[in-house]
């Protein structure tokens, strides 16, 4: 049970890190945006690349950092029988809700994308613009970054869920209890 | 039996079966993605699926991460969170109220007014109503008012936000109807079809943006006359009221400012939304500095708030997009096709069984889902038997603005619960929803009747 | 029995004048010359993915078509622009030529290799128009700054003329012009041009385009797929798409002088057939400039492409410039049939 902790602890940590840095990203599209909007109506100039640029930081901003909703449990949820019920029986809807949607899902994303993907990294694909930004086979990349981390997190709420079923959520950290994130 | 018809009943008991697994209470975008996959193995063992289709993911995805007009979600998103860093909501709040005090229904009046000004200068629903609730209803409590009086106007002047521009759920529903408004025309033979966009969705709600607060404000008057114990006035002494016009020019003046640039310049067609709401982005950070509100915590809130809200939102995009690669292959688009071309009645018609469906869906769902999943299996065959596309994205707009008031699960009625003092009951803030609904009712079937109400803007505008 | 359904994902919309009713046509026309043993099914733009990435969609099996133009995977291989049209390029006529008879198709097949699919073209433009202007370009000062909607190595032309690029989607163009975020925009020609309706908001018309001389459509198949096909079936796709390349050029031809009619007498649209010297004169040195530039691409197959379709058009060009210029020059300057 304590190795199961210790994974979930790792798990959490890890998208926590990945979130507070990529959410930093919404500041940087705000920068660039308003960047190519002052030269455009101010400077008559207009950078292909720049306008290439944030979309490509949103898309990889709400990609990387879907992992690290699902830990705040940010993600909408029908919970007209999820929020009054039991901590265990939120553990179980949990347990069969990653099992049955969340993993299948980031497994379909990652299977079927991998090759899209893999392509394009060989490629170091840029923009389909000519003169736009390079890179973005990076951008492509993170949905695989995306699969990968709400995979992960899928299987630290598994370890949640066994932990709470057996009656161990002594082992789960206060932030991630139910109790702290229903509010 | 042929394949066509397996895959049609397929695709039927898929969404029913969506819908169904959604009340396990797993997060919505996975439960969408996981649902149709097990029916896509279904599918398959019966010969009406193939799974080389979810390749298609790939492409659909990488279209939402480099997709333009989306990146004004985000923004907006960034625009109103840092505004409501800004407490410009609670000093609005405090200043209407005492304008309006002296008269009966006078504080229901200035949560109506400041409900549509934040309204205009923020992309989400979900702040508004928290603000509200923790200022406005403890105060509209103390001076007497029906506490379920009180909490209807903050949830629904709360939701003001969704059909008020700048809306996320406009701009989404601008960039999906723009496509399928070009591929119906084109597919009716017209090649010149006047192009739609998100700034025209905006123009378009605009109006009955307007009109919705007009019918809060008339209901609220109407109270006032019948039941005026409901409503009190709350008298503001002499010696409050002699900084009330400098107060009121404080408080208006700042958000007046970003709601003209950035709403102007999107309806004077000078920006695009999504310039527009960059410069909403830097406007707010502006306003919050100017008003001793910026640290670095702030900042960092607001990015971490933009980006999970954000992700949430697109989250349950790609969900949908499974949902959606599954369906279409099945055959489940034409079956939507032929069912809403053979209902009596023809556009309108079809209109009014879309509306009554995604009414009767916002009882358990949330707009953004909603739109994901039926807008696009209905809108194309809506826009090929001729419906407005601009009417359209408003009727629904405004529609499932009542999602958010509509229990069991109404997101105004949560955040409300969650910021109520205990003396106000859950049962209080359900029930005063109840004429707010009815009242948005009344507006749909006016915006249905009068279809000027939306286009007319629009029509001015280019 | 044994029957075969293909998809073919399109880069166009449905319907759309000259490239979507050929992508349709040429897939009708497939199911037909099969009897039926080879379905193709056709998805338009943004039906089963978003237009531009209906390439991916066939090498990762999501469809075993597209039809498209190859310039728009030129961030897989910058080689791909030449077999759609680079600025100061071929025409179409030369384009077939080159792709036909002088080694064009073996280099495509080369690149396409990479991929595992295989290319034939599918359709031709001809010369595209330059575009529609909301003022007049009476030099190249008119452009600095100017806010121009032209994708493709022909955007990187007008970019070092100094106009303020933007690429966008068709159905887009009308009403950024409209709003005055763009001041001009090029799309095909006439027949679409007009049904665009940019008339109503740009009264000049450049008839001539120097960045998209000849633009090639073309049909990429599953290359696995197509040479597991039978004979029969592998000649039905070929000859059709070679069949299609003229059927839509033909369309082009027929159509854009009637749109072009209807935009001039019907809606006043002011007409210039070429832009001025001395713009276009920078727009040829920018041109060479960047064909130059890949032809000194790092990779060796690119590098052989961009040679081999400069080798090409410097031989072509004296048969057009000789013969066909000196034919519809002396044409034009004699003879007169409108009193007949
Ligand atoms: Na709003
Ligand atoms: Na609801």
């Amino acid at each position: 049970m304590h190795s199961l902790s210790v994974i979930m602890r790792a798990i959490n940590g890890l998208n926590r890190l990945i979130g507070g840095i990529f959410s930093w990203l919404s500041v940087a599209i705000v920068v660039v945006c308003f960047w190519v909007v002052i030269e455009r109506y101010f400077f008559g100039n207009t950078r292909l690349w720049m306008q290439d640029l944030y979309p490509w930081l949103s898309g990889v901003m709400f990609t990387a950092v879907a992992g690290y909703a699902l830990l705040n449990n940010d993600h909408v949820r029908v919970d007209i029988f999820y929020r009054p019920t039991s901590s265990r029986n939120k553990a179980w809807m949990d347990l069969i809700g990653v099992l049955v949607f969340l993993l299948p899902f980031t497994y379909v994303v990652a299977i079927y994308c991998y090759t899209f993907v893999a392509r394009s990294w060989g490629l170091r694909e840029g923009s389909a613009n000519p003169g736009g930004a390079e890179g973005l086979f990076l951008v492509k990349g993170f949905i695989l970054v995306f699969a990968a981390t709400l995979a992960l997190q899928g299987i630290s709420m598994l370890i949640r869920s066994i932990l709470i079923l057996r009656g161990r959520e002594d082992l789960v950290p206060h932030d991630y209890r139910y109790e702290t994130l229903m509010g | 039996m042929d394949l066509t018809l397996i895959g049609e009943i397929m695709a039927g008991a898929m969404f029913l079966g969506v819908i169904g697994m959604l009340m396990l209470g797993f997060p919505v975008a996975f439960t969408l993605a996981g649902t149709s996959i097990i029916f896509g193995l279904i599918g398959l063992s019966l010969g009406v699926f193939d799974f080389s289709n979810m390749a298609a993911l790939a492409g659909r995805y990488t279209g939402y991460m480099t997709n333009e007009v989306l990146v004004a979600v985000p923004l907006f998103i960034f625009m109103g969170v840092m505004l409501e860093r800004s407490n410009i909501a609670e000093q609005l709040l405090t200043t209407m109220g005492k304008l309006f005090g002296n008269m009966r229904g006078g504080l229901g009046i200035s949560v109506i007014i400041v409900g549509a000004l934040l309204a205009a200068s923020t992309g989400v629903v979900g702040a508004t109503v928290v603000t509200m609730g923790l200022i406005s209803l403890p105060a509209m409590i103390k001076a007497g008012y029906d506490p379920k009086l009180a909490c209807g106007t903050i949830s629904a002047s709360g939701t003001l936000g969704q059909i008020i521009p700048p809306s996320t759920v406009l701009i989404f529903m601008g960039d999906m109807i723009a496509g399928m408004h070009s591929q119906a025309q084109m597919q009716m033979g017209n090649f010149a079809p006047s192009a739609v966009s998100v700034g025209d969705l905006f123009a378009g709600a605009f109006f009955p943006g307007l009109l919705l607060v007009g019918i809060y404000i008339a209901y609220m008057l109407f109270m006032a006359v019948v039941r005026p114990e409901s409503c009190p006035a709350t008298p503001v002494p002499e010696d409050e009221r002699k900084d009330l016009p400098r107060e009121i020019i404080v408080a208006l003046v700042p958000p007046l400012l970003l709601i003209i640039a950035v709403l102007g310049s999107i309806l004077g067609g000078i920006a695009t939304p999504t310039e527009a709401s960059s410069v909403g982005a830097v406007g707010a950070t502006l306003l919050a500095t100017l008003r001793g509100k910026m640290s670095f915590a702030i900042l960092k809130h607001t990015a971490h708030a933009t980006a999970k809200i954000t992700s949430m939102v697109f989250v349950i995009l790609f969900g949908a997009s499974v949902f959606s690669v599954v369906f279409r292959q099945m055959g489940g688009d034409d079956l939507v096709h032929e069912f809403l071309s053979n209902i009596p009645g023809g556009a309108m018609g079809a209109m009014i069984a879309v509306m009554i469906v995604m009414f009767v869906l916002g009882f358990i769902l949330d707009t953004f889902e909603i739109i994901f999943i039926v807008l696009p299996i209905t809108a194309p065959t809506l826009l090929l038997l001729g419906v407005d596309p601009i009417w359209l994205g408003v009727m629904i707009g405004v529609n499932l603005q009542t999602s958010f008031l509509t229990p069991p699960f109404g997101f105004a009625l949560f955040y409300l619960r969650g910021v109520a003092p205990a003396s106000v009951s859950t049962g209080m803030i359900y029930r005063g929803a109840v004429p707010f609904v009815i009242l948005q009712i009344i507006a749909i079937v006016l915006l249905f009747i009068f279809p000027g109400i939306v286009t007319w803007l629009p029509d001015q505008l280019y | 029995q044994g029957n075969i359904t293909w998809r073919m994902v399109t880069t166009w919309p449905r319907n759309f004048p000259g490239l979507g009713v050929g992508a349709q046509r040429l897939a009708d026309r497939i199911t037909t010359a099969s009897g039926g043993r080879l379905t193709v099914e056709v998805y338009s733009a943004g039906e089963l993915v978003p237009p531009l990435q209906s390439l991916d969609a066939v090498i990762d099996g999501t469809a075993e078509m597209s039809h498209g133009a190859a310039y728009y995977w030129q961030n897989k291989s910058v080689a791909l622009s030449f077999f759609t049209g680079v600025p100061f390029g071929m025409t179409s006529r030369e384009m077939a030529s080159w792709v036909r008879y002088m080694g064009g198709q073996e280099l495509w097949d080369e690149v396409y290799d990479q991929f595992g699919v295989q290319g034939f073209l599918s359709g031709d433009t001809g010369t595209q128009t330059g575009g529609w202007f909301k003022n007049e370009i009476t030099g190249l000062s008119d452009l600095q700054g100017l806010r121009f909607r032209t994708p493709g190595l022909g955007g990187q032309v007008w970019q070092a003329l100094g106009v303020s690029v933007t690429n966008m989607a068709a159905g887009e163009i009308f009403q950024s012009l409209q709003s005055g975020t763009l001041d001009a925009a090029e799309f095909v020609g006439p027949y679409n041009d007009l049904a665009l309706g940019f008339y109503q908001v740009c009264n000049h018309y450049y008839t001539s385009s120097f960045v998209e001389p000849g633009l090639a459509t073309e049909l990429v198949v599953d290359k696995a797929k197509y040479q597991a096909l039978p004979d029969d079936l592998q000649a039905i796709i070929r000859d059709v798409s070679q069949a299609e390349y003229d059927q839509v050029a033909s369309d082009f031809y027929a159509n854009d002088p009637r749109a072009l009619n209807t935009l001039v007498n019907e809606h006043g649209v002011t007409l210039h057939n070429a832009f001025p010297d001395d713009v276009v004169e920078a727009a040829a040195g920018a041109a060479k400039e960047i064909i130059g530039g890949i032809l000194n691409s790092d990779d060796d197959l690119t590098r052989r492409v961009a040679r081999s379709f400069i080798d090409s058009m410097n031989l072509t060009r004296t048969r057009t410039e000789a013969t066909d210029l000196t034919y519809a020059l002396a044409r034009q300057r004699y003879l007169d049939y409108s009193d007949l």
